[in-house]
């Protein structure tokens, strides 16, 4: 399965939508969207607003391909489970986030070379992306987040400040 | 002995909640409460106080902050801490200058090089002001840290 995801962001994503339902429309790709507060609903994909959070992570567990704005929860749980990842930002020009800080997120992952998260920039590059993406035969290698541990310690080091 | 550190753990819906379960092993052993917005998303979540969203509209806001504050009354907590967004600041000014509340905050990962709103409201009253991102530290004053990022 692929699946789409937009996220909890009040304003919507149709961009995305609208074209991986056409993209769905026209090929054999199974694709299940989170359409979240955008106004277009697919007529060829299989969709829904929201879900609770553990069904959203039951549902990046088992796909094969997440395709996602440009989220941070959504890029935290793919590099957890080695789940690829095709990103598109939001742009503030369509009206689709206050800022145009998702583009910035792009270009930090981009530049650090992260395996199996790739970045397309405009909704056009999208289908060949996926093609791309589902040649790969190689899976990713789920990694330790150091950055994670680095932060629990710093964290609980601060709590227990005081306590001995 | 002392006891216990209770926390109180504040976040708004989306991918500051999703940050917040990835750092729920730091406060294992503390007892603790989650304040967070009322969605879908978040709705199963045990242990939870629930408020409407804030930015909702003006009553939405004062009912939202009202709540904020009965619960922080009620709860105590020695320590607050955030992963954002927003609803992280009615928290920490009623925790810090009612309450003496100790504050911790994590500017989310979407803030590469630019601070967020939040972060900016609560850095001259928060204890231990974290970052994702090294080069947001140049944003920042000297009592901002970078240890590392979930993402």
């Amino acid at each position: 399965m692929i699946f789409v995801t937009v996220g909890n962001h009040y304003q919507g994503f149709d961009r995305l939508i609208k074209k991986v339902d056409e993209i769905a429309s026209r090929t054999s790709y199974d694709i299940l969207i989170q359409k979240g507060y955008s106004r277009y609903c697919p007529q060829s994909a299989r969709y829904f607003d929201f879900v609770p959070i553990q069904t959203a992570m039951d549902y990046i567990r088992t796909s094969e391909l997440v395709i996602s704005h440009a989220g941070i929860g959504t890029i935290i749980l793919c590099k957890e489970h080695g789940i690829p990842l095709i990103l598109l930002p939001r742009k503030k020009k369509y009206g689709e986030h206050g800022t145009d800080h998702q583009v910035e997120i792009v270009k930090a992952i981009e530049e650090r070379r992260d395996d199996y998260i790739f970045v397309v920039y405009e909704e056009d590059q999208l289908e060949g992306k996926i093609a791309e993406v589902l040649t790969i035969k190689q899976k990713p290698v789920p990694r330790v987040n150091m950055g994670r541990a680095n932060l629990i310690n710093t964290i609980r080091a601060f709590i227990q400040e005081g306590e001995r | 002995m002392k006891k216990t550190k209770k926390i109180g753990l504040v976040c708004s819906a989306g991918g500051h909640y999703t940050e917040m379960l990835q750092l729920w092993e730091a406060f294992e052993e503390y007892p603790k409460f989650l304040l967070t917005y009322r969605e879908v998303t978040t709705k199963d979540q045990k242990g939870a106080y629930f408020v409407e969203n804030i930015f909702r509209g003006p009553l939405a806001f004062i009912k939202g902050v009202g709540r904020i504050f009965m619960i922080l009354l009620k709860e105590r907590p020695d320590i607050l801490f955030s992963t954002g967004s927003e609803i992280a600041a009615p928290a920490f000014y009623f925790g810090k200058f009612l309450f003496g509340t100790k504050l911790i905050y994590l500017e989310c990962s979407a803030q590469v090089f630019l601070p967020s709103l939040t972060g900016r409201c609560v850095y001259p009253i928060t204890d231990l002001f974290l970052v994702q991102w090294e080069p947001l530290l140049r944003k920042y004053g000297p009592k901002a840290k970078y240890v590392g990022g979930l993402i």
